[in-house]
């Protein structure tokens, strides 16, 4: 029974959707569907977004959305559905592409506020490189969606707009820190949502809500735009349903920048084109992630199973040995809040953003904006990050922090010289109760375990929708490649949730 | 001053830093500039906007190495930019990228010229950074202004060791300094407008010790004399207190130009600034290739000793050879003459001479000088050849050119009338005037009076109105004399 075990549950999954109503965004999951059907008429881009508006009308309560820019993507719709009539070559790639951005990418003349007070009113007068792109091949922004503050956080509760909810269980968080995109994902307001990921933050909460979430390798796509949070590790990830959505828009704003030097020379890849998956791989696990003690075993129990059923279809799955396990929370957590306590130092009510009156002196007006416009978690981070750097400490936290880093990254590539890709879970819980964490701040830190590798590393990971916990929550199951393996990452997951689904069904 | 009796001496090491003549700043498109309207060279880069990233400027990088080639620094080919973090009101990020651990250029060392003796001075390291903004605090009863306009200008940060003993030397050595960003064409040098500017360390020993005293940095120091100035006054009051046995406390001073003395800022150590440096995750690390760094190498310009050296092989005298390479344009004058002329001793001497004098007396620069090269050589040539003598040309020609340097210096002497007549018949009938209107002059001279010569010359000439040729009627004389 071992080889139906992958059978099952993607049974399950695709049944999840089959109990949900089918709207407009339903019948079209795909973005290929949607420009073939726009293409032959049967569909309109304003008809498309309506029904996305639609949907976010639906479940305002679960306070995705922080704005949707609802007159102006109207009018884009309307102005697309006239280029598509009047002049289909000259369409863009992503015509039909609806897509959220979390509350942390710029948008020219559109607020961005990084969930904070401090930014409040705050409006870009740039675009990120991720939604220029975007919108030179006619994709479709329909609003930013709330976070947790500066991408600060695993719940979503960190937030100046208030907790995101979990659609499948409201009691719960949708994870975070891009709650906003996964939610929005998950709810059909949007077909793709650009999310960030500093150590998870696109995995969780895909994971918590039963989406795809996909960070790229450090550097694949620019960070030109994006409210840093820690520098080195920041990467714009993306949140869909279908992970060919994902890659066509992965393909559209991954590339070199001349506005960010880490942004990576490396040539990107016809993601799309290369879905097609029809060979044995090698999965590596670490056998250390899946017998820690803050497992569910649960969790656990449909790790193993996915395993044993990857093992029936012809590929290997081995235990490889990684020592630097209980190393990488407290070295993502002190290089993050040493890079976030420099980076956050521009938010002063100077020159932008929230000012404190009634204040008397510079230090005054500084001390004051920022502990008003900074949540506690952030605020906590910034003198975390302060501690680490002083000098007398800076040896002991930031430069070990570092040394350890060189280690993990190593180690880590060693191991995918020898295999395709690593599994891991994604969370060692599923969604957490709302109000759980931020009050044990070490424990939320704690369930990063397994996400924060890929962002010491640099490397790509993705999460997958692996079924769903006794409990009736979504659980995850990540993949890490190595280095600019996008292309092998995406094609092997579309193997995994769609097309070896397709073919047993 | 220090008594140089004394057995104390000063102990001085300088921190320069060096606004760069770049087009645009140091990490985004802005253009460089003095002064202009507040807070119009700006962009969201510069003013830290968030999401917003540094695009290092290749040119910081080359200048950087030009400089350490030019003062003989390790260039460091590979290298990081740091983060200095602070806040203040015109530090838009929040922090100054700048350079910790790993400047671009290390270790140096340059000589100066005190009178006769040469001194060397040890370089300690060059590195890249950018300018913060400017807080104006006098222009409003109730709040401080902010000018970003000149955030994100890159700079360079020249640090010496501490091998200064006195004033004069620091102040050798800023001159030379200036000098060499100058020839280099990386900065305008101009310390007034605050492209050089120069904190310097100042402590004082007894002579032979080998460890240092307590220092204090005295910082806003903006000209070569002011420079002088606080480090005169700070050694002064340092020895007073060493002397009176109290001892000097570590701390930083600012200079106040108006009453030349110096004041507390910042008191000891303890108060000091944590800048928690790091490298900056936004900026990859810095690779000089050894192409590029060959290709910098080739690229630099002669440098003023060089110069000096080559112009005095030309013939020129150690003199000429001097005041002409103390200002790359003067130096870019000359060979701009050079190239027109083949005489590089006169063109060496009225540049020296006539020219310097005019500009010194206009209070002007060789920039503003509107006589061009080609003309001036022009002219030196109508002396040369014998056709103006160097009398009209110094007294008359010159002024008369300055004023209009568009007309050629031939028309416009013969305009002027004032070409030499170099034909015989009027020679002789000048000649024959002179000995007619002087009969016992001529008596006194066949006699043996041989010095009236001169005197005779010198009536013929103001009988020509200076178009004769002196050496022509020295010789007609001569001849109808010798009779």
């Amino acid at each position: 029974m071992k080889p139906f075990a992958l059978v099952i549950f993607f049974i399950v999954h695709l049944c999840r959707f089959k109990t949900t109503e089918v709207t407009l965004s339903k019948k079209y999951h795909k973005l290929t569907e949607i420009q073939t059907a726009l293409q032959a008429g049967k569909l309109t881009c304003v008809g498309l977004v309506e029904n996305y508006l639609e949907n976010i009308h639906k479940h305002l309560k679960l306070n995705a959305y922080v704005e949707v820019f609802e007159e102006e993507i109207l009018a884009k719709a309307k102005a697309l559905d006239l280029k598509i009539q009047e002049n289909p070559t000259k369409l863009g790639k992503l015509y039909g592409m609806v897509v959220s951005i979390k509350d942390v990418i710029c948008y020219k003349d559109h607020q961005v506020s990084g969930a904070a007070e401090i930014l409040e009113g705050f409006t870009s007068l740039y675009s990120s490189t991720a939604v220029s792109r975007l919108l030179k091949e006619d994709a479709l922004i329909i609003g930013r969606v709330n976070c947790d503050q500066f991408g600060m956080g695993s719940t979503n509760e960190n937030s100046v707009y208030g907790p995101v909810l979990n659609p499948i269980d409201p009691n719960r968080v949708p994870g975070g820190s891009s709650g906003g995109s996964a939610v929005a994902v998950q709810t059909d307001s949007c077909l793709i949502s650009l999310g960030t990921d500093t150590g998870g933050s696109v995995r969780q909460p895909a994971a918590f809500c039963g989406v795809i979430g996909l960070k790229p390798t450090y550097g694949r796509i620019s960070r030109h735009g994006l409210l840093a949070y820690a520098s080195s590790f920041d990467q714009i990830g993306i949140l869909g349903k279908e992970v060919e959505n994902i890659a066509s828009a992965l393909e559209v704003i991954a590339g070199s920048d001349e506005y960010d030097q880490t942004a990576s020379l490396e040539p990107v890849e016809a993601y799309k084109e290369a879905l097609h998956f029809d060979k044995k791989v090698k999965i590596a696990y670490l056998d250390a992630a899946l017998t820690h003690k803050g497992l569910d075993p649960a969790i656990k129990t449909m790790t193993l199973e996915l395993m044993e059923g990857l093992k029936s279809d012809g590929h290997e799955v081995e235990a490889v040995d990684f020592e630097y396990l209980d190393f990488l929370i407290p070295s993502y957590y002190v290089l993050t809040a040493a890079e976030a306590s420099s980076n956050l130092s521009r938010y002063d009510g100077i020159k932008f953003g929230k000012r404190s009156e009634d204040v008397q002196s510079f230090d005054q007006m500084v001390k004051k904006s920022r502990t008003k416009g900074f949540s506690e978690e952030v605020k906590r981070r910034i003198m975390l990050g302060t501690f680490v750097l002083r000098s007398g400490y800076y040896d002991a936290y930031y430069t070990k922090a570092q040394k350890a880093r060189r280690l993990i990254h190593d180690k880590t590539l060693e191991i995918l010289e020898k295999f395709d890709f690593i599994l891991m879970p994604v969370s060692p819980s599923v969604a957490f109760e709302l109000g759980e964490k931020p009050n044990d701040p070490v424990a939320m830190y704690l369930a990063d375990i397994y996400t924060v590798q890929a962002n010491l590393v640099g490397i790509p990971a993705i999460a997958l929708p692996l079924g769903n916990h006794p409990e009736g929550l979504p659980v995850g199951v990540q993949f890490m490649a190595n280095k600019f393996e996008e292309s092998a990452l995406l094609a092997f997951s579309n193997y995994l949730i769609y097309q070896h689904l397709k073919a047993k069904c | 001053m220090a008594d140089s009796n004394s057995d104390l001496e000063i102990v001085i090491g300088l921190e320069v830093h060096v606004q760069l003549s770049t087009k645009s700043k140091a990490f985004c498109q802005d253009e460089v500039a003095f002064g202009g309207t507040p807070n119009t060279r700006i962009s969201p880069i510069s003013l830290g906007h968030p999401g917003t990233l540094p695009q290092p400027n290749a040119l910081q990088m080359e200048y950087a190495i030009k400089l350490g080639l030019a003062l003989g620094c390790q260039i460091n080919q590979k290298s990081f930019f740091d983060r200095k973090n602070y806040f203040y009101a015109d530090l838009p990020k929040g922090y100054q990228i700048t350079q910790d651990n790993t400047p671009i250029c290390g270790q140096g060392i340059i000589s100066i010229e005190m009178g006769k003796e040469e001194k060397s001075i040890r370089i300690n390291r060059i590195h890249m950074e950018e300018d913060a903004g400017k807080s104006i605090h006098d222009q409003d009863p109730l709040h401080s202004l902010i000018d970003l306009n000149r955030a994100g200008t890159p700079l360079l940060e020249v640090v010496t060791e501490p091998d200064f003993r006195s004033a004069e030397e620091v102040a050798v050595f800023l001159n030379k300094l200036r000098q060499l960003v100058r020839y280099l064409a990386i900065s305008d040098g101009n310390m007034e407008e605050g492209s050089m500017r120069c904190d310097c360390n100042i402590s004082i020993r007894k002579k032979g010790e080998t460890t240092y005293g307590n220092r204090c940095e005295v910082k806003n120091v903006n000209s070569i004399r002011n420079a002088k100035r606080a480090i005169n006054f700070e050694a002064n009051r340092q020895i007073e207190l060493i002397q009176k046995g109290i001892t000097i406390d570590q701390e930083t001073r600012s200079f106040n130009a108006q009453t030349g003395d110096t004041l507390t800022i910042l008191r000891s150590k303890e108060d000091a600034h944590d800048y928690r440096y790091f490298p900056d995750p936004d900026i990859p690390p810095i690779i000089i290739s050894d192409e590029r760094l060959a290709a910098i190498k080739a690229s630099m310009p002669k440098l003023p000793q060089a110069l000096k050296k080559a112009l005095i092989a030309k013939g020129l005298s150690p003199y000429d050879a001097e005041v002409i390479t103390s200002e790359k344009a003067l130096a870019d004058y000359y060979f701009s003459m050079l190239s027109f002329s083949k005489n590089p001793k006169s063109a060496a001497n009225w540049l020296t001479n006539t020219i310097k004098s005019y500009l010194n007396e206009a209070q002007i620069g060789i920039e503003e000088f509107s006589i061009s090269p080609k003309t001036m050589v022009a002219m030196i040539q109508l002396v040369d050849e014998d056709k103006i003598n160097k009398l009209s040309a110094t007294q008359k020609l010159f002024p008369a050119l300055i004023k209009k340097p568009e007309i050629a210096p031939l028309d416009l002497a013969t305009q002027m009338n004032l070409l030499q007549a170099n034909d015989t018949n009027a020679m002789d009938e000048w000649v024959e005037i002179v000995l007619a209107k002087y009969p016992d002059k001529v008596d006194a001279y066949r006699k043996g009076k041989k010095g009236l010569l001169g005197m005779f010359i010198g009536e013929a000439m103001k009988i020509s109105k200076g178009k004769a040729n002196p050496k022509q009627l020295n010789s007609a004389f001569l001849a109808r004399l010798a009779d």
